[in-house]
């Protein structure tokens, strides 16, 4: 011991006490992250040490001294190591030392046991009661609010004037504004739970927040890549406005999409859902390997999932063990393994879908594909049959040779080679029942297959039924195996690894198969740390502007602490028990709070203390998103339409945006009401999104994200001033006001209580009706419809 | 000046300005800035960047570039370098012989099946310049300006389909969603005249980038830096013309009420978004006049149309290359252009070494060689990198289809050896690095990966490529991956 510790040691017998404790996640775990996990964790283990889990951090690396010694810091390598005298010894290496309070901290932490608290997100979740009481709190969440505010010597802002808070609340729970009407109403009943009720059993709030599940799971109407074709799965867009509306419970949507064919006798509903995980791309180009897409789509579907309902970037492990969270590679290739086994294998036809039939066409389909199923299921047992796994065997063997190859090459062409290079599993019954008819030359009875087959896929297809791709499980005969691999790569397979969850979170049960049912299950059951904390937080982001978490996208250990813990955790707890997984129940929750309802005007106080409104010291004051801004400027001007559901429609959008090669596809603007319907209802095709929504920030959607950056640019200005479709708006508008009166001030005034749900104060009337002097009344309509406050949630 | 003394001298005006408006809104810039996710170097210089200058605004970058602009000319479907500049004798030999297994086994070919014939070069090749530069007859204007050139002659690329190839050359990675060098570029460095976008991208040809915007895509970064397409027919960037009916002066007004009614919204809520708003759209106004007069080639003297052999009011890579010129000139950081229909297969006759690829390489030799000359005329071309090449290129063996001969000559993708080069912007002038076998089959030498081409291109404009980098999903990601040198070989 040193002269220095005998004297800390010595004080701290002398006053009675040793130093405080000292807290891992706050004080420990963000210096390892930041300064010790790059060599020694989950992606490099320099010198064998790896400081991410306690287990390994003690068990110390190649030199064989212990890393660290639990309430012996003097003993541990690490505080020798990073209090080094000589900068070449000295950790971390080659770069600046810790401060001395940093290994004051190592070691007092140390010296108090070198306990590894778990990481806050991955601890379950404890309905606190808030003990404040104030006339202004209205429901427990504000009194979390409250009491951060006056820590900070915040006051919470006034509530927003009756107009303003309707076109808020409207535009958050249906994408739509207030109608001045509504405004009127809230203004003289004052009843703001009315209004708040009939927003929640409008059609539109399905609408409103599908269309943030659409950016969650990459929905899009093409299928990705190269040709990026035309792909029919707008039923699952259907889907998800339906659940929202019927207020499907969070936990039944959840299971439904992740593994609604694996319920008892799913229904039609319920197989749509599965959609969900089938929005992955698909490969068409020409010599591509189907089943590295077929791998690369479930990897999209694994870190998808994880993201989506565990706020964890699973992403990394693919490679290597987390470089931060507590998640090792096995753990990527075991979630890899529940979903390895649907029966989809990266086929321009992306079977297995579903077929719906008008109802004049039901019969017919369904006895066609009762056939279909006959027929193929007889190619398949006969595919099954001893003799033929034999000449199989054979065939297979023979496939080395690559004289045989070249024969059978230049004799069909791509065929074999094309179905030879899949694992059996992923052969469709054609494919194998081909196989099958090469090796023992019976092409007699393959062709009569052939003919039968594609006769009755004719039929089936002069029916026009709906088509969608949904996920259906393998029979156990033909499960896949998952097998680790090296770096994450499709080319470097290892040992074989079985389905199951993380290690460091709660297991599967172990009562029921592990497979992508019991997954479902478990992401929403009441030991899941994660996912009803991810849940509330991403409504809170929506309403609010932020997370309380930040970085709603990533709850591990380096993303961005809750600000307020205890509201989040109340959250996530009344959500998933008291409210029953209610998502209605819950944004009305939240929308009736004092929180929700200030003012979001500022002061320079705040402005200080409150930058980026992380307290809620006001009112949410944001930018509307792409959908809500090209719905919100049809709804006003009178032209949106009401029709709900169907295939997706293509607006107005100027000439050469799809210029694709490999496909001829044209953009052919809709018409009638068509070209006038809500943003959601846009054709999506990834390689050439839809440009007023992409200016606004809208993703392509080739893959899952469930945080948009909101951008400021020119180029949204020249969108909302000059594109044809907004152009379009205004002039209706205009004509609007020229029938509302004769009168220039009343004109002005109809336009911008269309627009903003309210009267205009003086000035800016007198500056629109300036402007309606020098200029024209679509212009002013325009003009009104590009003011700040239009753009923006206020 | 160079960029480097440029942005710091603009920094410094900001942190005047800074301090006079620090009294209303410490910290609230950064903050914005930081949510936006700048890079960290700029948020320490910058802090009031959303609010004042926006994030365009030009940046220093890591060391000082050698750089100011780049102009990528991408020769979209991949062009044959057994055609253009990797010479081949022997080939010539070789032509019309079945290809032996051992040049075949273990290869996957997007095409090519069985055992296709070996094809002779279908050119015929000279010597240019005092570098003595081997280009072949189907570019006959830019031999003489072989002495400006660097050429790259052992590329490599891990991708034999268009899109994913392009992806990588442009993204790092095969698969979209990653964003493109330009992005990278402009999210670095801002730009340098914000009247115009600071990333446009040029079409030409039959049809776009086979991998479509994503190659001029932000990824994830902020949409702020994605690549706009001008256009040639139409408005040059999209919805920039007003309305019909709404004259300049109207439009004037109209972003004056805006203007106006926004600043009181302002004082009424202190919300600083609403000033970088006002800022906006005050800049699309001025966008709607510099954008139309930096795209309108009509205005350059004869000479100049002629030396390009530009053909106004057409879509034709010839325009675009003394756009280009016009844009750089102006400070617009990165141009970016695709001409399509270099994907010569011979599966039919526009896509025919013996014709649609000839048609190409007219379309293109004339105006790229005028760009190479009006530059350096301009004093533009040292602190401008020229880039030009396809995303991979071409097998020495004729394809075959399916196993059977094509009705006209062409080559198969080939992802292992092709060409690409650079010209000004501090690369060596008449060099050449790395070659390939004697058959133009494998690099030999001096190989380079598309990472490391990235990982130049960025070093050229100041930037360690291993530090420019996006934290997303947990990670900070970077144009080159995990690979990516530095070709120092080829700077002067």
């Amino acid at each position: 011991m040193n002269h220095k510790a005998h004297i800390v040691l010595l004080l701290a017998v002398l006053v009675g006490c040793g130093p405080a404790k000292v807290d891992f996640n706050t004080q420990i775990r963000p210096i390892l992250n930041t300064r010790c996990v790059t060599c020694h964790g989950g992606v490099k283990t320099n010198a064998d040490l790896n400081l991410q889990f306690r287990e390994l951090a003690l068990l110390g690396g190649e030199s064989g001294l212990p890393a660290i010694v639990p309430g012996d810091a003097d003993a541990s390598e690490l505080i020798k190591k990073i209090s080094h005298a000589n900068a070449s010894d000295r950790m971390p290496k080659d770069e600046a030392a810790l401060s001395e309070e940093e290994i004051e901290a190592f070691r007092n932490w140390i010296n108090q046991g070198a306990e590894w608290d778990t990481h806050w997100a991955y601890v379950q979740p404890i309905k606190s009661s808030p003990s404040l009481e104030a006339n202004w709190i209205k429901s427990p969440i504000d009194a979390f609010v409250l009491e951060k505010l006056n820590d900070a010597g915040l006051e919470p802002a006034d509530e927003a004037s009756c107009s303003v808070l309707a076109r808020r609340v409207s535009l958050d729970l249906t994408g739509l504004p207030a109608t001045f009407e509504q405004a009127e109403t809230l203004c003289a009943t004052g009843d703001y739970e009315k209004l708040v009720d009939e927003l929640l059993a409008s059609p539109s709030f399905g609408e409103r927040w599908a269309a943030l599940w659409l950016d969650l799971s990459r929905y899009a109407d093409s299928k990705g890549y190269e040709a990026d074709r035309e792909r029919s799965i707008w039923r699952y867009r259907d889907w998800l406005i339906d659940a929202f509306n019927n207020d499907l419970p969070f936990d039944q949507f959840s299971i439904e999409q992740l593994a609604g064919d694996l319920l008892p006798n799913p229904t039609t509903s319920q197989l749509i859902a599965t959609a969900f995980n089938r929005n992955t791309m698909t490969n068409e180009e020409g010599g591509t390997d189907d089943e590295e897409h077929r791998f690369a789509s479930i990897v999209d579907r694994v870190n998808t999932t994880y993201e989506v309902f565990q706020g964890t970037t699973m992403r990394c492990v693919q490679c290597h063990g987390h470089p931060y969270d507590p998640f090792v590679h096995e753990d990527y290739f075991a979630s890899f393994a529940l979903f390895n086994n649907t029966a989809d294998w990266d086929q321009a036809h992306e079977e297995p879908v579903l077929l719906e039939f008008e109802s004049a066409h039901q019969a017919k389909g369904e006895q066609l594909l009762a056939e279909l199923e006959t027929l193929e299921d007889g190619a398949r047992r006969e595919y099954d049959s001893a003799e033929n796994k034999a000449i199989f065997a054979t065939w297979e063997s023979e496939l080395e040779n690559p004289e045989y190859v070249g024969k059978l090459l230049n004799t069909s062409k791509n065929e074999i080679r094309r179905i030879a290079s899949k694992p059996d599993s992923s052969r469709s019954p054609y494919e194998r029942y081909f196989i099958r008819a090469r090796i023992v030359d019976a092409e007699s009875s393959f062709q009569d297959f052939k003919q039968q087959r594609s006769e009755l896929k004719k039929q089936l297809g002069e029916l026009a039924p709906i088509r969608t791709p949904i996920m259906r499980e393998l029979p156990e005969s033909r499960a896949r195996e998952t097998r680790l691999r090296d770096r994450g790569s499709f080319l470097t397979p290892l040992e074989v690894v079985s389905p199951a969850v993380p290690k460091m979170l709660p297991s599967l049960p172990a009562d029921a198969p592990a497979d992508r049912l019991a997954f479902a299950r478990w992401i929403v059951s009441s030991e899941n740390p994660l996912t009803a904390r991810v849940t509330v937080n991403r409504f809170w982001e929506q309403l609010f502007g932020l997370g309380i978490v930040e970085s709603s996208d990533d709850f591990g250990t380096i993303g961005i602490p809750p600000t307020h813990p205890e509201l989040l955790d109340w959250l996530a707890v009344h959500f998933s028990e008291d409210l029953a997984w209610s998502q209605k129940a819950i944004l009305k929750e939240i929308v009736l709070s004092s929180t929700y309802r200030q003012s979001s005007a500022t002061t320079k106080q705040k402005l200080e203390k409150d930058p980026r409104n992380q307290l809620m010291s006001r009112g949410p004051r944001f930018r509307l998103s792409a959908e809500q801004l090209r719905d919100e400027t049809l709804a006003v001007s009178g032209l949106l339409s009401a029709k709900q559901y169907g295939p997706s429609v293509m607006p107005s959008q100027p000439p050469g945006i799809w210029k694709n090669p490999y496909n001829g596809q044209q953009w052919k603007i809709s018409e009638g009401e068509d070209r006038h319907r809500r943003a959601l209802y846009t054709y999506w095709r990834r390689t050439n999104p839809y440009p007023a929504m992409a200016m606004f920030d809208a993703p392509s959607r080739e893959v899952c994200i469930s945080r948009r950056v909101r951008t400021n640019t020119p180029l949204q200005a020249l969108v909302t001033l000059n594109d044809p479709a907004y152009w379009e708006a205004a002039e209706a508008l205009a004509s609007g006001m020229r029938e509302a009166s004769d009168e220039i001030t009343e004109q002005v005034t109809f336009g911008y209580r269309k627009a903003l749900a309210r009267d205009p104060d003086q000035n800016t009337l007198q500056i629109l009706v300036d402007l309606a002097g020098s200029s024209s009344l679509p212009v002013v309509a325009n003009t009104i419809l590009n003011l700040d406050e239009f753009l923006t949630k206020e | 000046m160079n960029v480097y003394d440029e942005a710091k001298l603009k920094l410094a005006h900001l942190h005047t300005r800074r301090h006079f408006l620090k009294s209303f809104s410490a910290g609230l810039g950064g903050a914005a800035l930081a949510s936006l996710g700048l890079p960290s170097y700029a948020l320490g210089a910058n802090p009031l960047g959303s609010l004042l200058g926006g994030p365009l605004s030009p940046r220093p970058p890591h060391f000082a570039p050698a750089a100011k602009h780049v102009i990528f000319l991408h020769m979209a479907g991949a062009p044959s370098q057994l055609e253009l500049f990797d010479y081949k004798p022997i080939l010539a030999k070789l032509d019309g012989q079945v290809t032996p297994p051992s040049l075949l086994e273990g290869r996957k070919f997007a095409f090519i099946q069985g055992a296709p014939k070996m094809l002779g070069p279908q050119a015929t090749f000279k010597q240019h310049g005092q570098s003595g530069a081997w280009i072949s007859d189907h570019l006959p204007y830019l031999g003489t300006v072989a002495d400006e050139i660097s050429f790259l002659k052992a590329m490599h690329t891990d991708e034999f389909n268009h899109a994913p190839a392009q992806l990588l050359m442009y993204t790092g990675n095969p698969r979209l969603g990653r964003p493109s060098l330009g992005s990278w570029a402009v999210y670095g460095l801002g730009t340098e005249n914000e009247n115009l976008p600071g990333f446009v991208v040029l079409l030409s040809g039959a049809a776009g980038p086979d991998a479509g915007s994503s190659v001029y895509g932000s990824g994830f970064l902020p949409t702020v830096f994605q690549g706009i397409q001008c256009r040639s027919q139409g408005d040059p960037v999209l919805f920039l013309s007003d309305p019909d009916g709404v004259p300049r002066d109207m439009r004037k007004a109209s972003i004056d009420a805006i203007t106006k009614i926004n600043r009181q919204q302002y004082e009424e809520t202190q919300d600083l978004e609403i000033l970088t708003r006002i800022a906006q759209y005050e800049l699309a106004f001025r966008m709607q006049m510099s954008v139309p007069e930096a795209m309108d080639i009509t205005s350059e003297p004869a000479y100049i149309q002629e030396e390009y052999g530009t053909a106004p009011g057409e879509i034709s890579f010839a325009n675009n290359c003394l756009l280009a010129r016009r844009l750089v000139e102006r400070g617009v950081r990165f141009v970016q252009l695709f001409h399509w229909g270099w994907d010569a297969h011979g599966a039919g006759k526009e896509e025919a070494l013996n014709y649609g690829f000839k048609d190409r390489c007219k379309e293109t030799d004339q105006a790229i060689t005028a760009l190479i000359v009006d530059l350096k005329r301009r004093g533009l071309l040292e602190d401008t990198l020229i880039v030009w090449g396809g995303e991979f290129g071409r097998t020495p063996m004729l394809e075959n289809r399916s196993g059977q001969d094509n009705p006209f000559v062409g080559r198969d993708h080939h992802s292992d050896a092709f060409t690409m080069w650079m010209a000004g912007g501090g690369v060596k002038r008449g060099f050449s690095y790395g070659e390939t076998d004697e058959i133009g089959y494998e690099p030999v030498s001096g190989r380079v990966h598309v990472h490391d081409l990235q990982a130049t291109i960025l070093h050229q404009l100041g930037f360690d490529h291993t530090r420019l980098t996006f934290p997303y999903q947990g990670r900070d990601f970077r144009l080159t991956d995990v690979g990516g040198r530095v070709v120092r070989e080829i700077l002067a």
